[in-house]
């Protein structure tokens, strides 16, 4: 107890007393909502009908919040049963996008389908990775899930909109202070102004968003037009579910890249979660990897968008030390009652995005730190310091060069795709390569 | 630290509850009032920004409607205070200028040796009627901001710019007729440039068939800018106007043409033309320095000329969100 008393205010299988728990869940919710652009964006982008995307954000919805409670609550085979929510998965959202131009909504539910069972297929297999993971490799993966939310982060705290578009300044404004509130109520609040400390900085930070921004109040007259609870309409557009050869390798590309990212988000949910275990415990994360599969795999049988694990939620539990897995499961129970309620969902959705912003910096700043801690807290040697700078150079060159890598060639495109993804295969083939000599040596030895 | 202890810790912080209430009366309900008196008062409330993607745009349309009204208000004395507060009427990429309905430039904030000239026969770098394009833009219904297009340059540069401009029509207390415009260099490309130049190429169209192409297809009309420039077919997929090079050269099967991964645009907007007057089809591109593929969407409008329907249509990228 006295040790769970310094680490954590919730460890990971406590619950925490209902309104508490609620309250924190609501806070979790707040940052899951940010996907929630995802849905509009795809509907906006396909000309769909209103019905169409009420339906569809609410299916998404859905799938979400079963895939948060199967991750958390822990059945046998299936979930982390660590605090790892889900949301809509950004990394889906292109080739989605080109599958439903291609064979409408059919085409992209099969595929979607196809992607969880390719994540599931893969999850026994990462298992059997141990050697291939040594603890400063999981710890640059880890930072490297805190880097791979920069571009959002950044971004939101700007409110950029679309890309080359101007810039207000009165958005950073309430960015930065948003975050402010967020960091100083961590570093010197107390009690529930430490625990709920996003939420303290979301409140504020719209609000001063409301007073400065005639723009984010005028939004605000959308929810009036919103009814309260409405069910998903499955219109004709829903029926049906279709496979194209042309588009299924991509899928299962994006299936291999998303399944590295949740990877990386397991094990940043279980550095949190269980600080005190000396190696990664594969056996959660084969779970949890096998329930974001099958989550993938529901939301496509459902008609919603692909869903992925949120590395900013992970974030999050690290700095306020709340890692209840309950959370998520009650985080999860609320978007499914939310998806009902047009109203709120509305609501939510307009809240401004440089206090998005802010909440995602806020709990990247901790995947980073958490990850580059893990990384040299182990003895250091050359070795390392070339697996981690070549792989850190070229992951992130990536997200910094986007345009050195369209013109490379197909086999580099298609793997280095996002930081993630690229250090992680990087850093573990390195290690490998630098670390030949040692192996023999042992081999021979044994 | 149980449980309990921290519920304890907690029902003490709600003890302070009632202090928490009075600062939320002395401090939200003013915010609340302001925000009610402030907020809800809109300045642009009879000007439709709806139709913009980008901030840039609703920017200028804003900074140009505020000097406008601002005229008409004040007339000459509002003149005068264009002329000694200049530099409040210009930034690094906009600009304000007020000419008359003959085209006597009468105020410019960014090239003041204009003033006084007029400027009804300025073409620019591509043969743009610069003067003509803005004056039909004035009348133009479909185009609620007289919106133009065509190339300048900043002053002690070499190379031509792109730019959009938007007008507002004033007649000032005094009795007198200026237009007032604003420039932005470099402009993003909105959707609603494009369904103007359709639009009013339709209704071209429909008023003289056939006989309009030869205008619609001059590059220095105001139905194409830029890159955007107009096309026409027949529902069988025949062309009229080609979107790209002349189909004599090659032919050309607009209905069979896909985009990068396959889907076809034109099948679809055809299909969806036979119940409607207009259609937005989204489509993939390639872009040789982008890794993914560029949104880019079509904008077809159906026109009817003596029982014949011709569909005409644009082209353009779409914004990209981060």
């Amino acid at each position: 107890m006295s040790n769970k008393q310094r680490k954590f205010e919730y460890s990971v299988n406590e619950v925490p007393p209902p309104g508490q728990l609620l309250v924190l869940s609501i806070q979790h919710v707040m940052i899951m909502v940010v996907s929630l652009s995802i849905p509009i964006l795809f509907c906006s982008q396909l000309s769909a009908s209103m019905e169409f995307t009420t339906s569809l954000i609410s299916l998404s919805m859905i799938a979400v919040g079963v895939g948060s409670i199967i991750q958390s609550v822990g059945i046998p085979y299936i979930g982390s049963q660590y605090l790892c929510p889900n949301l809509c998965g950004p990394s889906y959202f292109s080739l989605s996008l080109s599958a439903a131009w291609l064979g409408g909504l059919p085409l992209m539910r099969g595929l979607i389908i196809v992607a969880g069972i390719v994540e599931v297929a893969l999850a026994p297999i990462v298992q059997k990775l141990r050697k291939v993971f040594p603890t400063y490799v999981v710890g640059l993966v880890v930072a490297t899930v805190g880097v791979s939310i920069i571009k959002l982060g950044t971004t939101s705290v700007f409110g950029l909109a679309y890309y080359g578009d101007a810039i207000r300044s009165v958005d950073i404004l309430i960015g930065v202070i948003s975050l402010f509130i967020m960091v100083l109520s961590n570093i010197w609040g107390k009690g529930f102004l430490k625990m709920y400390c996003l939420l303290v900085g979301m409140v504020l930070g719209w609000l001063l968003a409301l007073i400065l921004v005639p723009e984010y109040w005028y939004n605000l007259l959308a929810v009036k037009n919103s009814p309260l609870f409405a069910l998903p309409s499955f219109g004709p557009e829903f029926r049906g579910i279709t496979i194209d050869l042309k588009m299924l390798i991509p899928f299962i590309v994006i299936a291999i890249s998303g399944s590295l990212k949740s990877f990386g988000n397991l094990l940043a949910a279980q550095k949190i979660s269980e600080p005190d275990l000396k190696e990664v415990n594969f056996v959660p994360i084969r779970k949890g990897l096998i329930a974001d599969g099958i989550s993938t795999a529901f939301a496509g049988l459902i008609g919603g968008m692909a869903v992925d694990t949120s590395s900013s939620n992970i974030g999050l539990a690290g700095v306020t030390k709340v890692v209840s897995r309950w959370i998520s499961v009650v985080a999860g129970a609320i978007f499914i009652i939310l998806a009902f309620s047009p109203k709120l969902i509305t609501a939510l959705s307009l809240i401004p995005k440089p206090v998005l912003g802010a909440a995602i910096v806020f709990s990247g700043c901790f995947m980073i730190c958490t990850g580059l801690k893990e990384m040299f807290s182990q003895k250091w040697d050359t070795r390392k310091t070339f697996v981690v700078g070549i792989s850190l150079i070229f992951g992130l060159s990536t997200a910094m060069l986007p345009e050195l890598y369209a013109r490379s060639p197909e086999l580099i495109k298609t793997f280095f795709t996002d930081p993630l993804p690229t250090t992680t295969i990087l850093a573990v083939v390195l290690h490998q390569i630098f670390n030949l000599d040692k192996m023999f040596t042992k081999e021979k030895k044994e | 630290m149980k449980t309990s202890d921290k519920i304890i810790r907690h029902h003490r912080l709600f003890r302070n509850f009632p202090r928490l209430q009075k600062l939320q009366i002395t401090i939200f309900i003013p915010v609340i009032l302001l925000l009610v008196i402030t907020g809800c008062s809109g300045k642009y409330e009879e000007l439709d920004l709806s139709m913009y993607h980008y901030r840039d745009t609703k920017n200028l349309v804003k900074f140009v409607y505020d000097a406008a009204q601002f005229l008409e208000k004040e007339g000459g004395a509002g003149l005068e205070y264009f002329h000694n507060n200049r530099r409040h009427f210009r930034t690094k990429d906009t600009y304000l200028y007020v000419y008359d309905m003959d085209f006597n430039c009468v105020f410019h904030s960014g090239m003041e040796n204009l003033e006084n000239l007029n400027l009804l026969s300025i073409i620019d770098k591509n043969g743009k009627k610069v003067s003509k394009l803005t004056l039909r833009a004035l009348e133009d219904e479909t185009n609620p901001h007289s919106w133009v297009h065509y190339t300048w340059w900043e002053p002690g540069k070499f190379f031509p710019v792109p730019k959009s401009s938007c007008h507002f029509k004033v007649t000032t207390p005094e009795g007198k007729e200026y237009f007032v415009g604003g420039g932005i260099n470099y402009p993003q490309e909105e959707q609603e440039f494009m369904r103007i130049n359709v639009d009013n190429a339709a209704e071209l169209i429909e008023e003289k068939g056939h006989n309009a192409f030869v205008e619609i297809s001059d590059p220095t009309s105001d139905y194409n800018h830029r890159e955007v420039s107009i096309f026409a077919f027949r529902p069988d997929g025949k062309i009229l106007i080609s979107p790209v090079l002349e189909d004599s050269l090659a032919k050309i099967e607009l209905l069979e043409c896909s985009d990068e991964v396959g889907n076809k645009p034109f099948v679809k907007a055809v299909k969806e033309l036979q119940e409607n007057n207009s259609v937005w089809e989204v489509f993939l591109a390639k872009n040789r320095f982008r890794r993914e593929l560029v949104k880019k969407c079509m904008y077809l409008r159906k026109a009817v000329h003596n029982h014949e329907i011709i569909y005409v249509g644009a082209v353009t990228d779409l914004p990209n969100p981060p």
